[in-house]
């Protein structure tokens, strides 16, 4: 049982002390590392989205003209591609965006190639801000959760050469666990949006979501719309499982018991979710976002 | 602090002095507050004055940049017409034989959703003074090439969702721009979707 803080003060520090244990525990790296390789494959997947189109969009006489997209996109919005403006250097910095992806991956210069990579996606989304979809927000908001975390002290080169140096890994780290709970943060924050923005809408109350969903262009499971025309009861089943599910893990994410059985199960609802969506890339992120507390042996939950 | 692992070897940036502990809240709490924000203020449905506008003088300038000033607002689907299926359709004006470019055309995927993307927010713009023709614009320049000629006419096609059982629905016109090329000036005329014409009145039947 705890001890309820008899007066303002004792609440004050039960709530700092609450915080303290969230954010300043230290934390293994290693499940970071984990999302550094995951989120790093999945841009490499949203970079080569962009290849085939790059110049139809982003070239000097492409569909989106560099004034064009700056009227468009908000004032603060800055883009490296804007100073690409001839077919060479725009596949260059396009490039260059690849490879930083792909040092990602591996964890070569990972303290560098982190923030290099965020701002590098950021620039790219904000070339074609019309062009971006959930997957791209996720990815950002990993990739920058990856520059707070020590990403690359596990399963890298980086690991690799310091191994041959003689240096030894580090088990505990601070801005591991910062980097955790802004993920654990990002995960809750992003369902309950969804969540919200979702339940504006009747088709989510009135069970037939999962039949636009499955109806829609970007589907690509066709098999699933002769069952659900068979059954209404199905349609409805699996549309308020999607919300019984996005409520479980919002929640079930700062319950200390729950938290990694939710986040287990997160792994493989979300991607099913995206598949069913037709955005399956935005599905993995999502499920990214839930790898540290599914394979960590227990971080402090927020209670 | 838990001890429950004492002889775990700490990094040196493990045991944080209370200054570090006090800077790293600040910066947290000002982002999480920066989130919570962006949250509200970017969301479809609409936000407040007051959210609105603390979100854009304080948090967009440092939270745009990096691409982190988002909504989330995944809705997925309400089945209505913003999930449709959205496509650009581009022909020269005047010219019903020859078949028109379409985009994503047989594309899939994410290339395709892109493509998707960009013509849903043509037909959303029409109800945006600020964006409204822009992206038209810039299209139907680019596509005189490839349309041979510039005189072309550029629409978005919108394919609504069939209704739970009901059959396919056919496509409609979103949007649909003229974009010509004349004496080296770019010229966009909104044209009106066929169902948006008024019925023509000849005098004899109004003044009965």
């Amino acid at each position: 049982m705890t001890r309820q803080p008899e007066n303002p003060t004792g609440a004050i520090a039960a709530v700092a002390a609450v915080w303290n244990q969230f954010w300043f525990t230290p934390a293994d790296s290693r499940p970071l590392a984990i999302v550094r390789i995951a989120a790093a494959a999945l841009a490499l997947a949203i970079w080569w989205s962009y290849a085939a189109d790059l110049q139809a969009w982003f070239g000097p006489a492409g569909v989106l003209p560099v004034d064009t997209v700056q009227q468009w996109r908000s004032a603060f919005g800055w883009s490296a591609f804007d100073w690409a403006t001839t077919p060479l250097s725009l596949a260059i910095l396009f490039g260059a965006t690849g490879i930083v992806f792909l040092l990602l991956l591996v964890g070569l210069g990972t303290p560098l190639v982190a923030p290099l990579a965020a701002i590098l996606l950021a620039s790219l989304l904000h070339r074609g801000p019309m062009l971006a979809g959930p997957a791209d927000d996720c990815l950002s908001v990993l990739l920058w959760c990856i520059v707070v975390a020590p990403a690359g002290e596990h399963f890298s080169v980086d690991r690799w050469l310091r191994d041959r140096a003689g240096k030894p890994a580090p088990s505990l780290s601070l801005r591991a666990r910062i980097a955790q709970g802004l993920l654990q943060v990002h995960a809750a924050a992003i369902t309950v949006a969804a969540l919200l923005a979702q339940l504006q809408g009747e088709a989510w109350w009135d069970g037939l979501a999962a039949w636009y969903l499955a109806v829609g262009p970007q589907n690509r499971l066709g098999g699933l719309v002769p069952l659900f025309e068979r059954s209404e009861y199905l349609t409805n089943l699996l549309t308020h499982g999607i919300t019984g599910f996005q409520i479980l893990y919002a929640v079930g994410l700062w319950c200390g018991p729950t938290q990694r059985l939710v986040a287990r199960v997160a792994l493989v609802a979300w991607p099913l979710v995206g598949l069913l969506a037709g955005e399956p890339l935005w599905g993995l992120l999502m499920a990214v976002f839930a790898v540290p507390l599914a394979v960590s042996s227990g971080p402090p939950a927020a209670q | 602090m838990p001890s429950s692992q004492p002889e775990t070897k700490f990094r040196g940036d493990s045991q944080p002095s209370d200054m570090t502990r006090a800077l790293v809240t600040v910066a947290l709490a000002v982002y999480l507050l920066g989130l919570g924000l962006s949250i509200l203020g970017n969301t479809r449905s609409g936000s407040s004055a007051l959210v609105r506008t603390l979100q854009n003088r304080l948090f967009s300038p440092w939270l745009v940049p990096p691409w982190l000033d988002l909504g989330f607002d995944y809705r997925l689907t309400h089945g209505d017409d913003l999930d449709a299926d959205y496509a650009i359709e581009v022909r020269r004006y005047g010219d019903a034989t020859t078949s028109p470019i379409r985009l994503p055309g047989t594309l899939t995927g994410e290339r395709a959703a892109r493509w998707r993307r960009l013509a849903r927010s043509m037909a959303v713009a029409t109800d945006d003074s600020d964006r409204d023709g822009l992206l038209a614009a810039a299209i139907g320049r680019s596509m005189f090439d490839a349309a041979g000629g510039q005189d072309l006419v550029v629409q978005v096609i919108r394919t609504p969702l069939p209704l739970w059982g009901g059959p396919e629905l056919e496509p409609v016109q979103a949007s649909s721009a003229r974009v010509r090329m004349v004496m080296g000036d770019l010229q966009l005329i909104r044209l009106e979707p066929p169902g948006e014409v008024a019925p023509l009145i000849k005098p004899a039947e109004a003044a009965r």
